[in-house]
């Protein structure tokens, strides 16, 4: 019964199933792979086409801005961001560092792609997020999906994604936003449902619609929530670059690998860490935009 | 002292050998043959040992093991004996030392035929285009290989970054001037993208044009197309002194076939005097390539073990075996089968 192998069968091992069955098994599985790739990987390709160029785009137009520009471009979106000087400086010194040990080019890939892939995620977790924050049967159905995507072992998705897109950006950006997005996803639906209902009540008695009530009520007072998963989302979309160079996709992780398989001591921790400064950049950046955008509820938890 | 302890272990295995009754070449005794630790150096090992054991009255062990401490072993205390797939470039200079001085012998100095590495190409580009059979004729046509990223171009799938080969694909790619031909050297970042997309190309009937090596399940499995280079081997100096070398220490590569992999079966001096027929027989076992290959994809489909898989083969491949071993022991070996 259920192709057990009850000879195999003592206190030491539970039920099993025989050999040559669990070998069927995992071979049907394989093929049906296989037939589903043969036959629709073309146009599954053909749709992620204008991706895949804008990703070469943007990552050829970040290699080809002459650096001046780029430092003032970051120290601008620092300022921007943060409204700190001392936060310019460091940014502008950490990527004159990065470009001083020779990993300009690297760091302009990663960032393309770990911009591209925050923005994706941010403009498909957050409807999510507030689909799940209005309806607790969408909630409940989505979050173990959420489990899966920040569990399971990249690796185990990697080969799948390979065999249906091939190497190289698209693949490797599906891999970054399988693992990066679940933050973004569950901050919004917390910082949403978290929005005290007597404030809602009063919404209610301003006679808001739901949309009003939505964007004027709830998301602005979500939007600590939604900051901390944009946050996460950045640092954890920048802990996959090294993932995303094993199918391909070029940036800091490939001297990283190159570095894991020679035993490069110095290249590892260099690259390495100029992906955390990256990472340090982004945090504190957006960290303080999210909180300057929370000075206009006054109270004292800010000021 | 040395003598003496030859002669217990003669001794001891005369005595397991008359347990074993009839069989015939009663001098050929203990013998160790190192399994190495990947798949054609395993179902090797393990063919030998069923030989030898079954065909020649041997007592065989095997002996687990990596190309460099194996030799070191075999080259330092004469153990163990036998080794079937010995990958020669790793251990090039002691070995040739030894083998002048005596104590080490190659039986075989091709044990698999077709082996090596190279650039690839999958069996389908061959049935349509047989003109472009040679490596240079194939960079005339960039544009048979579209790049995903740019289909202006050809995509070459080197070599995952850190590996040792991808310097020599590198620089191949220079020597070749591939990139004004219009090729992209693409980098698959690890073993898992090279394989990954060599299957997503055969599977989906796409072009494939990269570096690979082989025995290895993957070419026995989509019957991947070795082309050769349609140039000469450049000499030793232009490959070791710069093609394997890093960017910066090799200014001016010059377009070369890839280097040779050279694989030998060793064997001691001391099993050379007292191994009898088995000695014959390591000298006519060789594997054609297509057969090893497709023993991997075996061993690979089905999670077989070395010893399973040499027993498939004895199975599937009787033809080729009996050549290398007498009648009289084919005869036993069938019977064991």
């Amino acid at each position: 019964m259920f192709g057990i192998d009850w000879t195999k069968v003592d206190w030491q091992q539970p039920p099993v199933l025989a050999r040559q069955e669990l070998r069927d098994l995992k071979k049907g599985i394989d093929g049906s792979f296989r037939e589903f790739s043969r036959t629709n990987g073309e146009w599954l390709e053909a749709l992620f086409e204008p991706l895949l160029f804008f990703l070469k785009w943007f990552q050829d137009l970040l290699i080809a801005t002459p650096w001046p520009l780029m430092l003032a471009i970051v120290g601008t979106l620092s300022w921007i961001g943060s409204r700190s000087l001392a936060m310019v400086l460091g940014a502008v010194t950490a990527f004159l560092f990065i470009g001083y040990l020779d990993m300009w080019e690297d760091t302009m890939a990663t960032l393309a792609i770990v911009s591209i892939a925050t923005a994706l995620c941010i403009l498909i977790g957050i409807p999510i997020g507030i689909l799940m924050a209005r309806n607790s049967k969408v909630e409940k159905s989505i979050l173990p999906i959420l489990d899966i995507m920040q569990t399971i072992p990249s690796f185990v998705y990697l080969i799948p994604v390979v065999m249906l897109l091939g190497i190289g950006k698209v693949p490797g950006l599906i891999a970054v936003m399988i693992y990066a997005m679940p933050p973004i996803v569950r901050l919004t639906n917390l910082g949403i449902r978290l929005v005290d209902k007597d404030t809602l009540e009063a919404a209610d008695a301003f006679g808001a619609d739901p949309q009003q009530k939505l964007f004027e009520v709830q998301i602005p007072l979500a939007l600590p929530n939604i900051f901390a998963g944009v946050n996460q989302t950045i640092m954890m979309a920048l802990s996959m670059v090294v993932i995303a160079a094993m199918i391909g996709v070029p940036g800091l992780g490939v001297p990283v690998l190159r570095a894991v398989s020679n035993q490069y001591l110095a290249l590892g921790l260099m690259n390495g860490l100029a992906i955390v400064a990256i990472a340090i950049i982004f945090d504190r950046v957006s960290q303080s935009y999210g909180n300057r955008l929370q000075k206009h509820r006054g109270g004292g938890t800010n000021d | 002292m040395k003598a003496l302890t030859k002669f217990k272990i003669l001794s001891t295995a005369g005595v397991l050998a008359v347990g074993l009754g009839t069989t015939a070449s009663a001098n050929c005794g203990e013998v160790q043959i190192a399994e190495w630790n990947w798949a054609s150096g395993e179902l090797m090992a393990n063919v030998d040992a069923f030989i030898l054991e079954n065909g020649y009255g041997c007592d065989v062990e095997l002996v687990p093991g990596a190309t460099t401490t194996t030799f070191a072993s075999m080259n330092e205390k004469g153990q163990p004996q036998v080794a079937g797939e010995l990958w020669i470039n790793a251990v090039r200079d002691p070995l040739f030392a030894a083998m002048d001085e005596g104590r080490l012998h190659s039986a075989n100095d091709g044990p698999i035929t077709g082996l090596g590495e190279g650039w690839w190409i999958t069996p389908a580009f061959k049935a349509a285009y047989p003109e472009l059979d040679t490596v240079v004729k194939i960079l005339e046509r960039p544009d048979l290989f579209p790049y995903a990223e740019d289909p202006s171009k050809g995509a070459f799938i080197g070599c995952p970054a850190g590996w040792g080969c991808q310097l020599a694909n590198a620089n191949l790619f220079r020597a070749f001037d591939m990139e004004a031909k219009g090729w992209v050297l693409v980098d698959p970042g690890s073993a898992a993208g090279l394989d990954g997309s060599m299957s997503k190309a055969v599977e989906r009937d796409e072009p494939w044009f990269g570096y690979y090596w082989s025995p290895t399940a993957m070419i026995g499995k989509y019957d991947m197309q070795l082309v050769p280079f349609g140039v000469e081997f450049a000499g030793s100096e232009n490959w070791d002194g710069c093609i394997v070398k890093s960017e910066q220490e090799c200014a001016d590569p010059k377009p070369s076939s890839w280097t040779k992999s050279e694989v030998h079966t060793v064997i001691t001096d001391d099993f050379k005097a007292n191994g009898g027929d088995a000695v014959a027989y390591f000298e006519k076992r060789v594997f054609p390539g297509n057969i090893m290959n497709s023993m991997l994809v075996y061993m690979q489909d089905e999670q077989a073990s070395g010893a399973d898989a040499a027993i498939e083969f004895l199975i599937q491949h009787e033809d080729l075996w009996t050549g290398w071993v007498s009648e009289e022991a084919a005869a036993k070996i069938k019977a064991e089968i």
